[in-house]
């Protein structure tokens, strides 16, 4: 039966449900098990399973990836949570040198099925380190996927499908949407395909590709142009970052023949730069525009000053400015 | 009378008895010996290999600590675990891999456990549960703590042996990973050779310890310091350690003392060292050691010396033969394996 329920709680449900369902599946991580997590996203799995499958870890995010990493190749389905993105840098050596290569190095002989939950995203007034958003470190790295949803419903379903994976994924949650986003999420099992983006919106006139959190917003600048310009924009929601929806970029994008692409995060070497490269690999004789990017500056992190961050943050405004450009083409 | 029978079986039960022992004792040492004897010959070959050419890549000999490797891993079961680092191809070895197998890996052979992916002396082989290095220290001695971790969860009485040289102990990630260890008396030996040079920074610039051992009591398990060149001191504290983990009295850390005759790798010629420091460590040569030993208890003599070595020699011969034959992967294996098959 679905409910209407936060993105926070469809994460929880997520974690207890596989849990019970899955004797291998255990959590560990900073302040998950007494306390329930920073942002509650595991409250209850402690009372409900105990420290064997709710572990508190000491301060150490490079052990809790590498600890995890290593009971998933005894067989365990371990569900790692970093607090912070911004505290992902410890465990770099990690999840970069290990989780995406052990596989890879060892021809198949071992492999790593592990979930990191990474709580990511700025606009909260978390200043420069509570607030970036890195997936795209990831990204670069063949090995690993990298899943980002910005509805409840994608929520819980990336979550079991990237519990359930045999690779390692990482899983970043906005915090900005942890109790923002609200929608109907069935109560049963089901899972979303990784690798799969949604079309949020259908428009003919240009097309958006963003993820998380900026999925919102461009939803709200689509509508904002179609009663204002009537300009129809298609909005792509990836979902997935790692690895890519191609297809669902480009068979887009040959329709509307412009796109915009739109990301929190840093500009310079950010996902748009990828996705840019490909349309224009791929699709360069059905564009009518240039490919315009919104994100973050590239600025070393999202300072604490109100009028700081909200200068650095995207907003409804500035993909409303990049779709009007776009449009004049 | 029935009591005189009876002290008289106690006592045939009991020298029967200290027979088995004898013949276990017998049995136990030639075989350290033998693999003492192995890993170095395939180490040397190794070495030889690449210095004629025949493979590219690089190779990190252990010579002269093998009693340390053999010592540690030498009662291993077949289901424990071993996280070796970039000295540690002859601990594959010692658990059992096959020469063949063994040799591929340094030609990167198809026929290696990794099909090529991975340099010479990074080998793994999960049939024997020897964990594939990554060449980034201490890296390997975090995800073998968490291999320990796993197997901990799931209620086996496996462990894991973990190796590094004393450099990994100055690691963010060696201190982590004891800590989690520590805190959940996980199953793992924590086996540092400690050879006194990482690559070319003498210990004296690693760490203000005297013992490395000591790093343990940060961690809330026992450490101990042994001759790293005398492979019983390492197997009696190897034993006691994988005992004490196996009764989930949780990890040991064993400083094993010792000495690398050679280069950090086949291209250093550590010239850092003091020539006088290299053969004062030569003349203990662990080797050599042992062999006093088992001469003294006439286990040993110059036929079954030569014997062993002879056995050995071709052994090798067959697996180098079986690397050189073997195939290089098809260049279309290049994207296999990043991810599993689902």
């Amino acid at each position: 039966m679905p409910r209407t329920i936060t993105m926070i709680d469809a994460i929880t449900e997520a974690m207890a449900q596989e849990m019970e369902r899955d004797d291998r599946v255990f959590v560990m991580g900073e302040d998950i098990g007494l306390s329930g997590g920073v942002f509650k996203a595991t409250a209850g799995l402690y009372e409900k399973f105990g420290e064997e499958r709710v572990l508190d870890t000491p301060l150490a995010e490079g052990n809790i990836i590498a600890s995890a990493i290593g009971a998933s190749m005894v067989g365990l389905r371990p569900i790692a949570e970093i607090q912070f993105a911004d505290f992902i840098t410890p465990a770099m050596e990690s999840i970069v040198q290990q989780a995406s290569k052990i596989r890879y190095r060892s021809a198949g002989g071992y492999g790593c099925s592990l979930t990191v939950r990474i709580c990511c995203g700025g606009g909260t007034g978390g200043g420069l380190y509570h607030s970036q958003e890195n997936a795209a470190w990831f990204v670069h790295e063949p090995g690993l996927k990298v899943v980002m949803p910005s509805t409840p419903y994608d929520a819980k379903g990336l979550l079991l499908a990237a519990i359930r994976d045999p690779n390692p994924v990482l899983y970043f949650e906005h915090k900005k949407l942890y109790r923002t986003a609200k929608g109907e999420v069935p109560d049963g099992d089901y899972t979303v395909p990784i690798g799969k983006a949604e079309t949020r919106r259908r428009g003919r006139d240009m097309t958006v590709v963003t993820y998380g959190y900026m999925t919102t917003l461009c939803l709200e600048a689509a509508e904002k142009m179609s009663k204002e310009a009537g300009i129809e924009a298609e909005v792509i929601d990836l979902r997935t970052l790692a690895p890519l929806d191609r297809e669902a970029v480009l068979e887009s994008v040959r329709r509307t023949n412009k796109c915009l692409i739109v990301h929190e995060d840093k500009r310079t070497l950010g996902i748009g730069g990828e996705i840019s490269a490909i349309i224009a690999e791929e699709a360069f004789d059905d564009l009518d525009g240039p490919i315009i990017r919104i994100t973050g500056p590239d600025v070393p992190a999202i300072p604490f000053a109100p009028p700081l961050e909200h200068a650095w943050m995207v907003n409804t405004d500035k993909i409303v400015a990049g779709m009007q450009k776009l449009a004049a083409y | 009378m029935a009591a005189k029978n009876g002290r008289a079986v106690a006592e045939l039960e009991e020298k029967a008895s200290n027979g088995r022992k004898t013949e276990n004792e017998r049995e136990l040492l030639l075989g350290l010996y033998r693999m003492l004897v192995k890993c170095r010959m395939c180490d040397e070959k190794a070495r030889i290999l690449f210095r004629q050419g025949k493979y590219a890549g690089n190779f990190y000999s252990g010579v002269g600590q093998e009693a340390a490797e053999v010592g540690a891993a030498y009662t291993l079961r077949e289901d424990d675990w071993i996280a070796p680092s970039h000295r540690d191809w002859t601990a594959n070895i010692i658990k059992g891999a096959p020469l063949n197998l063994c040799f591929a890996q340094l030609f990167g052979k198809a026929t290696s456990p990794d099909r090529g992916k991975s340099t010479p002396a990074h080998m793994g082989y999960p049939p024997i549960h020897t964990i594939t290095p990554a060449s980034s220290i201490a890296g390997q001695l975090a995800v073998g703590t968490g291999v320990a971790f796993g197997l901990k969860k799931l209620g086996r009485d496996s462990v894991v042996v973990s190796f590094f040289g004393d450099g990994a102990t100055s690691l963010g990630g060696f201190h982590e990973a004891l800590n989690f260890a520590g805190v959940h008396k996980l199953p793992i030996l924590y086996v540092c050779q400690n050879n006194l040079w990482a690559e070319s920074v003498p210990l004296r610039l690693q760490t203000a310890l005297k013992d490395l051992s000591d790093r343990a009591k940060a961690y809330g398990f026992p450490g101990i310091s042994v001759d790293g060149n005398d492979v019983l001191a390492v197997y009696d504290a190897a034993t006691r350690a994988i005992a004490r983990a196996r009764a989930g009295e949780g990890p040991t850390f064993i400083e094993c003392k010792t000495y690398r005759w050679y280069g950090h790798s086949e291209i250093d010629p550590a010239k850092y060292r003091m020539k006088e420091e290299v053969e004062a460590w030569k003349k203990r040569d662990p080797l050599v050691l042992f062999e006093k030993t088992l001469r003294d208890k006439k286990l040993l003599s110059d036929e079954s010396k030569t014997k062993v070595a002879q056995e050995i020699t071709q052994e090798i011969n067959e697996a180098v033969d079986f690397a050189e034959q073997s195939p290089y992967a098809d260049p279309s294996e290049l994207a296999e394996h990043i991810w599993a098959q689902e």
